[in-house]
């Protein structure tokens, strides 16, 4: 009986002391609604979903071990772990948090400083625009520059033009190109023997000259008179400088200017053919207008 | 010697069982194992930028662990073990503290910079667009 009771009293001591009486716990309720509040934060379920899962474990063994009543420094502690894996949860979350705005940032000051250089290069780009725009503006100078030969060069093409359509107008005319200029003779069908009236036959000769001379007013010509050596040289003269002065106030009657034209006599002198024939002497009695060439050979009129 | 030897025998056996489950229930292995993981979580911690973040938590590890040190002494081992993983956990947390306000610093000084940058920028476009005006 002795023997029996050293045995059982200690077991029962033994007993008593493993177990506890179950009792509200204070550090149990804070890390439950920790955990809670853990659970509810979005940031926190997003960004640390391990670290929380790891506290809410550590609360199920809390709230396991209360239930299983183990003693209340052991719940004390098991609460104390649970609220400490829920700030691990918090900070963690929050740090990734940061570290996502700082991430972002980053990649904002990327975009900014690749748009930055896409303006620099834009910017280049209307610089060398601007260059090649320039570069066009002094080609486009250039082309108009050669243009502006091209149109001289047509110009000298007109005035070739001009040449050859004075050399046309004065072609009906009979004009003959001599070292002195363009010379049209009118031969002595314009006048009566000794007489210094021009006849009519003539005039249509003599509307073409004043045609002519209108058309090209810085034309200046020398209208020259001739005659045959029939009769006294001085009467010849006198003869020629008339027909000369005949052919010209002709022409100033069509509207030809007078300052376009001068008359020189020279009488029986410079014959073009044998005054002893009928024929020659014919030839020889005439009035020459000789053209005077000018530099530009035409004044143009633009 | 008066008692009987089966009964002598019975009382030892009995005694070994006692002396077996109080040691089961009341007797916890010496926590080496426990104590040398919160060190290295403590010390882990233990840096200069932690003291400068989160001094107060570091310092809760660091008591925690001498507790749990002086708790292995008193051969508390129990309390050894759970001071030890309260030292380990504290110390995590002075890391993960020190951490989470050294990342929201740099948050802060990324946008502030970004701001700038922003700026910056729009100063040398408009200085740019004044050029290409002139």
């Amino acid at each position: 009986m002795n023997t029996r009771m050293t045995v059982l009293v200690p077991l029962a001591a033994l007993f008593a002391a493993c177990t506890s009486i179950p009792e509200q716990n204070a550090a149990l309720d804070q890390a439950h609604s920790a955990v809670d509040a853990a659970r509810h934060n979005p940031q926190v379920a997003a960004l640390a979903p391990d670290e929380l899962t790891k506290a809410a474990d550590s609360l199920r063994v809390a709230e396991q071990a209360a239930t299983d009543h183990a003693a209340t420094a052991t719940v004390n502690h098991l609460a104390y772990m649970t609220l400490q894996r829920v700030r691990i949860a918090n900070d963690t979350a929050s740090s990734k948090a940061s570290q996502a705005v700082v991430a972002g940032a980053a990649a904002e000051r990327d975009k900014l400083l690749l748009e930055a250089r896409t303006n620099e290069a834009a910017s280049a780009e209307y610089a060398a625009d601007n260059a090649e725009k320039q570069l066009a503006l002094s080609e486009q100078n250039n082309d108009r520059k050669a243009a502006e030969l091209a149109n001289a060069d047509a110009a000298a093409i007109r005035n070739d033009a001009r040449v050859s359509d004075l050399e046309m107008q004065l072609k009906d005319l009979n004009a003959k190109l001599t070292d002195r200029g363009m010379v049209v003779t009118l031969g002595d069908v314009l006048f009566d023997t000794g007489k210094s009236q021009i006849l009519a036959s003539g005039s249509s000769n003599i509307t073409k000259l004043a045609d002519f001379f209108k058309r090209n007013p810085a034309r200046t010509a020398l209208i020259e008179g001739y005659t045959d050596d029939v009769g006294a040289p001085s009467v010849n003269l006198e003869l020629s400088q008339q027909r000369a002065n005949a052919v010209m106030t002709a022409l100033i009657s069509l509207g030809v200017p007078a300052g376009q034209l001068a008359t020189l006599a020279h009488g029986e002198d410079m014959p073009t053919a044998d005054n002893a024939t009928a024929a020659g002497r014919q030839m020889n009695r005439r009035v020459e207008i000789v053209i005077a060439p000018t530099s530009k050979d035409v004044v143009s009129i633009e | 010697m008066n008692i009987p030897r089966p009964i002598r025998i019975a009382t030892t056996v009995m005694t070994s069982i006692l002396f077996a489950v109080l040691g089961g229930c009341v007797t916890t292995p010496v926590p080496s194992a426990q104590l040398a993981v919160a060190d290295a979580a403590v010390q882990h911690a233990n840096t200069s930028s932690t003291s400068q973040d989160a001094p107060a938590e570091l310092q809760i590890a660091i008591a925690k662990l001498s507790s749990a040190r002086q708790a292995e002494t008193n051969r508390d081992y129990e309390r050894a073990i759970q001071l030890a993983q309260e030292a380990e956990v504290d110390a995590q947390v002075a890391e993960l503290t020190a951490q989470s306000a050294r990342t929201r610093r740099a948050a802060v000084e990324s946008q502030d910079a970004a701001h700038v940058l922003v700026e910056e920028i729009d100063r040398q476009n408009h200085r740019r667009a004044d050029q290409e005006y002139q």
